[in-house]
């Protein structure tokens, strides 16, 4: 496998910032490269109000005090101190799933074979909503957060809302992101707002994905909440929990992000 | 004098008869209280050289010519090989030998459980054994797994007859009860995690083989490696100096020794088998899960007529079945107990001892069982415990020592905050405190020996070839010596971890080591003394400091030898405890947190009253995993594992560890070797979960009935509490 440092973000191999998933994918072979391209030197990371450098890491973040209070805590209560000191915003936002079937290797529909062993396995830490192809999770707590804030992004090829950055995998595509092979992730604009907060449910009180994460931004007079932890992407809650499609073992997750939603609206208009 | 005794010889719960050699233990003990050097805090005499780097753990040897081994397992429960070619690997570069079922018969060509070693290569480095492991061509044919404990049992997979142990008339007991409570309680497995996975690294030196292993038992490694190589055991030699953890789990040599030992046959070189943390997290063992479904029977007065229970221990392909009825058998005065123990065989991996294997699983069924019987007699959990002391013990000997009583007045002041603690609740957050108590065994044995060496400069070598499994066990032993040779402590020097340079040592497993070793090492000491006291005699140097005597030796040296005396005969030596968790539960999103643990443990005579708190703070966090986060998980139609790193098995952090409160009774068991001191590996594992269950429901009245008490088994609690209010039926039904 060869190494490079990147001179242009014109990337040709595999991208790589602070490590942190990439080189686990690899080590795990869930991730197969020739080319390792650095892009360390090429991507910003300044935080200018609302403009943040997709390559600042997670543990700047944590303590700026500019940023929204939503953004700050889903950084701050993301990982470890020394994962958050290397892993990257924009790397933060293209993490894969922490199902144990896709990381063990096994033949799922996310790894392009024709089941989902977490809906009839093993799931309690899986998907309740847009669940019924592949019952994965999406582990970022700052995805969650950006969605809420209504974030767009701008890469080496365009500008995009964060929400169009993902999608749902389909029999015919596989993939949870839009982003086609070779774009970065530059910077990432977050727009003001009037009050924020993130609220989390782990299995212990740090260094663990969200089972539940719930970023809720009120700006203009109306609320948005991103959840973390309960669909294959973040996810955007519209009309409540009616909608959702917890499996047997997982239907907990429902009474914790409807008391964890609660709980923020109230925090909000406080 | 040396006497040929027949005695009964207990690890972990386990007792066997065997013969020993003993000596006589003539020296008294010392007064109770704290001496000039034993029973005052010691910080570790090695932990410069382990914080600093300097230790050498197996993990870090790195011999001349050294070749790595790379293991290939089953990834399936249960499978048969039927296509197995190794040619591939041995072509791969930097490789020297690759091995299969045909060349070593621990390795098989039916897997029972994932991760049984099915063939092994060895090459220069480590990248290359792996990158030559993916060449072998391995072709399975799965079979159909038996995952279900209770599948099992009825159909007779079982590891040993089960174990039906009973006490009065259980029926009649059940009769005479006032109120009756049931109750099924499950634990999960979990896993030993230890930062040094298991391993090896083998050489054959002239006709004989030595083996530099992660152990807890230097001496059980020799006769186990010397018995399956066919070796004398003078002939294998046995090295560790230094252990990252083992928690029972490192008592055996294991797969990955023979793998090393037949592989540096084949190469004459080193070789190392060290499991991968994924390897480790799947077959070096595990604490099984269990199903308990248990019974009690009481009067209103909370006096208990009855005590039942089936358990099943879900072992695995292979390993024993622990006494997980222990508790309900042991820690109550209940004249009518009748229990049956299951080994159910699985095709899961195997359990190994850990950490008071049996006892922490019992221990949680037992005591939440006790607190919900309480809640039904209204009765405070506390007196309910002292109702039914147990004066004596409920079978067998008598015990030698027992101050359980003392340890609940010691609690006293903790088990009051409840009041406090219950008051600081909130809407959402509920706050309560809960109590349980332990027992356990922790008396070590003979035989072990020490040699304690003085020269002329004042300074005491001890000599034992025992291991030091990161507890400790070097520091007490330095005490003890300085203690008794009346010389500082930094004047006493420990070798230890080498089977050739040293006496037989016993395992450190079962809360043993202190107890078994240090009474040799007292006596090796004594010996020293007595003869420094006789030179000093001579000299007209009587009572003087031993510096002064022995000044005059230049080469000759002084040297003791100590051994380890029998138990007391017809007596049950065990440990006792109690511990009193506050926590606190989110009852919406059904998060716990664990504010305070307060933890006053009786094991005789404390030796390094600051080692002893590390090891409580140990047990209580490790059990904080065990109650709260901790699960190996597996797929429920394959049985392969799920949770095998450390991101997905979920260890507590520091984040989660509570303010804990260690005290220890430190009265010396006059009837127990010179020193009067039991082990306290592991007492202090054993009450957490309970505590914490019993805390919970004191916080909230639900019952909690299954390890881990993750969100979705607490909300499952406060949802049957909220129905049974509903119905107005009170708690414990």
């Amino acid at each position: 496998m060869e190494y490079r440092q990147a001179s242009s973000t014109e990337i040709d191999g595999t991208p790589v910032h602070g490590g942190t998933e990439v080189v686990p994918l690899i080590r795990a072979g869930l991730l197969h490269t020739d080319t390792l391209v650095d892009i360390r030197r090429v991507v910003p990371r300044g935080i200018d109000g609302g403009r943040i450098g997709a390559g600042a890491p997670l543990a700047e973040l944590e303590c700026d005090p500019t940023i929204p209070d939503v953004l700050r805590e889903a950084c701050r209560l993301a990982a470890s101190p020394q994962l958050r000191n290397m892993g990257s915003l924009g790397g933060n936002l293209l993490q894969a799933t922490r199902c144990w079937y896709w990381r063990l290797n096994w033949p799922c529909r996310l790894n392009g074979g024709d089941e989902c062993f977490a809906r009839d396995g093993e799931h309690r830490e899986h998907a309740i909503f847009g669940n019924d192809y592949c019952a994965s999770a999406h582990p970022s707590d700052v995805a969650a957060a950006l969605l809420a804030l209504g974030a767009t992004l701008r890469t080496t090829q365009r500008e995009l809302p964060l929400a169009a950055l993902y999608r749902l995998p389909t029999e015919d595509d596989r993939r949870t992101t839009t982003l086609a092979r070779g774009e970065v992730i530059l910077e990432i604009d977050v727009p003001p707002c009037e009050a924020s907060v993130y609220l989390k449910a782990m299995d212990r009180k740090r260094w663990a994905f969200p089972l539940v994460g719930v970023a809720a931004v009120r700006s203009g007079g109306t609320t948005r909440i991103g959840l973390a932890g309960v669909a294959p992407i973040p996810w955007l809650l519209d009309d409540g929990f009616e909608s959702a499609t917890p499996l047997p073992r997982n239907a907990y997750k429902v009474d914790v992000a409807t008391a964890l939603v609660k709980r923020a609206r109230t925090q909000l208009e406080s | 004098m040396a006497r040929l005794i027949r005695t009964e010889k207990e690890v972990e719960g386990r007792y066997e008869e065997v013969w020993l050699v003993v000596e006589e233990d003539a020296l008294e003990q010392w007064p109770q209280g704290p001496r000039e050097i034993v029973g005052r805090p010691a910080t570790r005499v090695d932990g410069t050289e382990r914080a600093t780097g300097q230790a050498v753990y197996t993990a870090d040897l790195r011999l001349p010519g050294m070749l790595h081994a790379a293991v290939l397992r089953s990834p399936h429960p249960r499978a048969r090989v039927v296509k197995l070619d190794l040619a591939p690997a041995l072509a791969q570069p930097g490789v020297h030998a690759a091995i299969g079922p045909d060349d070593l018969d621990r390795l098989t060509f039916e897997p029972t459980f994932q991760g049984e070693a099915v063939a092994a290569v060895c090459a220069d480095t480590l990248a290359q054994a792996r990158a030559a492991l993916r060449t072998v061509v391995c072709e399975f044919e799965v079979l159909e797994p038996l995952l279900d404990p209770d599948e099992a049992v009825r159909a007779g997979s079982l590891l040993g007859e089960p174990r039906v142990r009973t006490r009065g008339d259980y029926e009649r007991g059940l009769a005479q009860a006032d109120v009756v409570v049931e109750a099924e309680y499950r634990t999960q497995v979990v896993l030993h995690n230890s930062m040094e996975t298991h391993q090896s690294v083998v050489e054959w030196v002239g006709d004989g083989v030595e083996v530099h292993i992660s152990t807890q038992f230097i001496w059980g490694i020799r006769d186990g490696v010397a018995e399956g190589l066919g070796l004398p055991p003078d002939k294998v030699r046995v090295i560790c100096h230094y252990m990252g953890g083992g928690f029972g789990s490192k008592n055996s040599p294991d797969d990955y020794t023979w793998i090393a030992a037949e592989l540096a046959k084949r190469t004459r070189r080193p070789v190392k088998c060290a499991l991968t943390r994924r390897e480790e997290n799947t077959a070096a063992g595990n604490r099984n899960a269990t199903i308990q479904r248990l019974t009690v029977g009481a009067r209103s007065d909370g006096t208990l007529t009855a005590l039942g229970g089936e358990f099943v221990n879900a072992v695995g392909s292979s390993g024993w079945s622990s006494g997980t009825e222990g508790p309900m058998q042991m820690l109550y005065a209940c004249d009518n107990v009748k229990t049956t123990t299951y080994g159910a065989k699985l095709n899961l991996p195997p359990m190994k001892a850990f950490r008071a294997p049996g006892f922490v699983e019992g221990t949680f069924g037992l005591e939440a069982l006790l607190d919900e019987l309480a809640a039904k007699l209204d009765l405070d959990p506390l007196e309910l415990r002292r109702r039914n002391y147990a004066e004596h013990a409920t079978e067998g000997g008598d015990y030698s020592s027992k101050n359980l009583l003392e340890c609940y007045r010691r609690a006293e002041p903790h088990w009051e905050r409840r009041h406090a603690v219950r008051a600081r609740s909130t809407d959402t957050v509920k706050r309560g405190v809960g109590m349980a108590s332990q027992i356990w065994y922790g008396g070590g044995g003979p035989p072990s020996y020490a040699w304690v060496r003085i020269g002329s400069d004042g300074r005491a070598t001890v000599v034992t070839a025992m291991q030091d499994i990161g507890t400790g066990t070097k520091t007490a032993m330095a005490q003890i010596a300085a203690e008794e040779l009346g010389i500082p402590l930094e004047h006493v020097t420990v070798s230890l971890g080498d089977s050739a340079r040293g006496p037989y040592a016993s395992i450190s497993a079962g809360s043993s080591t202190t107890p078994s070793m240090g009474p040799a090492v007292r006596a090796a000491a004594a010996d020293a003394r007595r003869q420094i006291e006789e030179i000093a005699e001579q000299r007209g140097l009587a009572g003087a400091p031993i510096a002064d005597v022995v000044d005059v030796l230049e080469d000759a040296q002084i040297l003791g030898k100590g051994a380890r005396g029998p138990n007391p005969t017809g007596m049950q030596v065990l440990t006792f405890g109690v511990q009193v968790a506050e926590v606190a539960v989110d009852v919406e999103t059904g998060e716990v947190w664990v504010d305070r643990i307060a933890a006053v443990h009786d094991v005789g005579r404390v030796i390094n009253p600051l080692g002893a708190s590390s090891q409580i703070e140990g047990g209580i966090i490790q059990g904080i995993g065990h109650t709260l986060s901790e699960e190996r998980l597996h797929d429920p139609a394959t049985g392969r594992l799920l949770t095998t790193t450390l991101d997905a098995y979920k260890l507590p952090t520091i984040a989660d560890v509570p303010e804990i409160v260690s005290e220890l009774i430190d009265v010396p068991d006059a009837h127990l070797t010179n020193l009067g001191s039991k082990g306290l590996g592991e007492p202090p594992i054993i009450p957490t979960a309970a505590a914490i269950a019993n805390a919970i429901r004191d916080a909230t009245g639900a019952d909690v009935r299954q390890l881990p008490i993750t969100r979705e088994e607490m909300l499952r609690a406060l949802r049957e509490a909220k129905e049974r209010e509903r119905h107005g039926v009170p708690a414990g039904v």
